[in-house]
């Protein structure tokens, strides 16, 4: 080492493309960036979750009035939605890397259609939980109250999420229209973690208020 | 051994003046995706809100001069002032300056050409005024009094519409600190040249992780805790109201479980700077490098299980005992760190620079506050002390004595590489003597007024104290004054100081193997690290050092390997 020099401090200009990233590395930071990303949502629900597991050990009356009253009809449906349009992602992605731009976007449009589904599905659920006179909001006269704060909260929470993701479904298909994802898909890749995650705390929930 | 002490920035000025060009002063004002821009834009704002928060500190000070309430109209504007000088230096003070060193350093201490997303790094800065702005409009509707932890039911039922916009300002900066720290953790993992493996991180980049990792887990817990507080306020709901079916305790376990790792994230990347500077100023390899690493590793993970000692007169009481055993615990890795800065200063070749100066006393400062600590840990004395001025102490010696301290330690020590000049050591150490013995005879008093009993969180107190009280107020002003020291000394030497060359430490990390201010791509070719980033005092580290002098001599690369 002792004999370096001003030329071996620098390795000669090997890389001439620097100030860029490969394409590879780009991916890996794209990716990377999303999986923690989703970590901290993780905890965002987490935090709803757990709060409602603790309600439904102590108030189990409560949770058992409303499981009669809700019914799981309406919304197994809207899962089966959600977890359609999940597999649709990954048909979409599919679809690119073999190089089939018009089939991506059917299979994405569709997933985007899944969200939409969906997001009626819970406006009517909504509806009618308003009519069962479930609020947000604490009122001494309502025995509901209590849940409903605790159900709202994650349901609507998880809901934003679709919206974004629907959002987020056309801003792919447009930029896929343009030609953007024929060469790289990663953009397809991120938008499908943060859809399937979207469906995984879905099932979390489903199965934690409707189910259990 | 080649001879190691150089005149300080004393190479070649003659060429350095019209070779490096320093970014406009406009290029700061305005969107940039260069992370070198964004990091003076995080420290510059960082310290601007250090001076407003400061100068709400001073308001306490005055206030408690006398134990009457004579300035504050009444007692909950005292609480609004807290409330805001708490707020103001944790938030948008110490946490963004950390934001701003690591923008600066850690890509150029990589060798890396950029941070790996700077779209969203200029995108979370930009979050911070925003933010800052909502959290000060609480001024003029009625202000947030519920000190900067908003416990309910304070912050729910007695507090005004200041607290909701207290609650989204503070949401929008746990948005920018996420995304920041996301952007850190894949920078660090991911955009290191291949030379570069992680056993030769410098120290400041394993403690960004640390952090990093640290603010993406933890975080989120804040974002959740202020949802509920939010739709608590705003939306009818009652989480933590007890009477509506909710629970107080709720909130505590969220947001400590938040904002103990949070007090990590404040002093972990000093920390960090304080391994650099004692490293470079002393001219010694640091001791333990992989311990050192590793406990800020240590820290980060066993920062997670600490969070109910906050809550030691709230918590159920069967559980007080293993909180108090894990906060024991954490004083292990910090003492690992504690222990390796004593083995890398003992026996150094130690140049008393004000860097070096500021970082020798963190560590007779942080002691301080981690001896505290360990006392507060102690549940008999917790509950003797609790909400006491000792307290006040405790978290002050952390964080002024420790991250403020460490801040100003890198700021001397990286000005040189942001600016391209040296800061004035003659005002350096009168400022650190100024902040010294203002801190000292400010916060170490607070520990006796403390065990007398004399509570935090109040304007009027027992006339008893009022000695103490004026001593308190009369360093504390001290303390404020060397604030403007250090500003007089940023401005003049932004202009007038020396010109520092590309390495006027002599420092073997790469950020110091590129001129400064570095380049828009930070290295005009791919930089080799050295073999150890801290292997001081070698033959093969002094022709490393020569090499980059002769490379960056005048601040332009050698033509031919001269």
């Amino acid at each position: 080492m002792a004999e370096l020099t001003a030329d071996t401090l620098h390795a000669a200009a090997a890389h001439d493309d620097h100030g860029h990233i490969s394409e590879e590395e780009h991916n890996n930071n794209m990716k990377l960036g999303v999986w923690l990303y989703l970590a901290s949502e993780i905890v965002i629900f987490s935090i709803m979750i757990v709060g409602y597991i603790i309600f439904r050990i102590n108030e189990k009356d409560i949770v058992a009035q409303a499981h009669d009253e809700l019914g799981v009809g309406l919304v197994t449906a809207n899962t089966f939605v959600l977890l359609a349009s999940s597999f649709f992602m990954v048909m979409g992605l599919r679809a690119m890397q073999q190089g089939n731009r018009q089939g991506m976007l059917r299979w994405i449009g569709l997933t985007a259609l899944g969200g939409i589904v969906f997001l009626g599905g819970q406006y009517i659920e909504y509806s009618e939980l308003a009519h069962l006179g479930i609020a947000l909001g604490f009122d001494d006269a309502s025995a509901w109250s209590t849940f409903g704060m605790r159900f709202y909260a994650p349901t609507f929470f998880h809901g934003a999420h679709v919206f974004v993701g629907v959002l987020w479904a056309l801003e792919v298909m447009r930029r896929g229209a343009k030609g953007r994802y024929d060469h790289n898909p990663i953009g397809i890749e991120m938008f499908g973690l943060y859809w399937h995650f979207v469906d995984v705390v879905w099932i979390m929930l489903f199965t934690l208020i409707y189910l259990v | 051994m080649a001879t190691i002490a150089v005149p300080l920035g004393a190479q070649a000025e003659q060429h350095e003046a019209e070779a490096v060009r320093r970014p406009a002063l406009s290029e700061y004002l305005r969107w940039s995706v260069d992370h070198k821009i964004i990091g003076v834009q995080y420290g510059v704002a960082a310290f601007l809100f250090f001076i407003v928060g400061g100068a709400m500190a001073m308001g306490i000070r005055l206030e408690l001069w006398t134990p009457d309430l004579d300035l504050m109209v009444s007692g909950s504007a005292y609480n609004s002032l807290f409330t805001m000088h708490g707020t103001i230096m944790i938030f948008l003070f110490i946490i963004p300056m950390w934001a701003a060193f690591g923008n600066f350093v850690v890509p150029l201490q990589l060798g890396a050409k950029d941070m790996a997303f700077p779209w969203l790094n200029a995108f979370a800065f930009w979050l911070i005024p925003p933010a800052a702005i909502v959290i000060l409009l609480g001024y003029f509707v009625t202000p947030a009094e519920a000190g900067w932890t908003s416990y309910p039911p304070l912050s729910t039922l007695f507090s005004g519409d200041g607290q909701t916009l207290w609650a989204l300002g503070a949401h929008l900066l746990g948005i920018s600190s996420i995304m920041g720290s996301i952007n850190f953790i894949v920078t660090i993992l991911n955009m290191r040249p291949p030379q570069m493996t992680i056993w030769r991180m410098p120290l400041l980049c394993w403690a960004v992780l640390a952090t990093s990792i640290i603010a993406v887990m933890a975080t989120p817990f804040l974002a959740g805790a202020l949802t509920l507080l939010l739709l608590d306020r705003v939306a009818g709901t009652t989480f933590f109201d007890a009477s509506g079916g909710g629970d107080v305790l709720l909130w505590q376990n969220i947001f400590w479980f938040y904002s103990h790792p949070a007090v990590y994230i404040m002093v972990l990347p000093g920390m960090g700077v304080l391994s650099e500077v004692l490293s470079i100023h002393c001219r010694k390899p640091v001791f333990g490098y992989r311990m050192v690493g590793l406990s800020s590793m240590g820290i980060a993970f066993v920062g997670f299980t600490v969070w109910a000692h906050h809550m030691f007169t709230s918590l159920q009481p069967e559980l007080r005992i293993p909180f108090m055993i894990t906060t024991m615990i954490i004083a292990v890795p910090t003492g690992i760190k504690m222990f390796s800065w004593l083995g890398t200063i003992w026996g150094g070749k130690m140049r008393f620079t004000s860097a070096l100066l500021f970082a020798l006393g963190f560590m007779s400062m942080f002691v301080i506050g981690g001896i505290t600590g360990v006392m507060l840990a102690a549940l008999p004395f917790d509950i003797h002390v609790h909400d006491t001025y000792f307290v006040v102490s405790h978290f002050h010696f952390v964080l002024f004595g420790g991250s403020v301290f460490a801040i100003y330690a890198a700021l001397y020590h990286w000005f040189p590489k942001v600016t391209g000049r040296m800061m004035n050591e003659r005002w350096g150490r009168i400022h650190f003597a100024f902040t010294y013995f203002g801190f000292l005879f400010t916060f170490f008093p607070m520990h006796i007024v403390g065990m007398l009993g004399m509570p935090r969180r109040v304007a009027v107190y027992d006339p008893n104290f009022t000695d103490w009280n004026q001593l308190i107020s009369f360093s504390a002003f001290v303390l404020g004054f060397s604030t403007f020291i250090v500003v007089y000394n940023v401005i003049h030497s932004y202009f007038r100081g020396p010109i520092a060359g590309a390495n006027p430490w002599r420092a073997l990390t790469l950020e110091w193997a590129t001129t400064s201010p570095p380049p828009v791509t930070n290295f005009t070719d791919d930089p080799i690290p050295f073999e150890d980033p801290y292997g001081y005092g070698t033959e093969a580290s002094a022709a490393y050092l020569d090499a980059v002098d002769a490379a960056f001599n005048g601040g332009r690369p050698a033509a031919d390997g001269s």
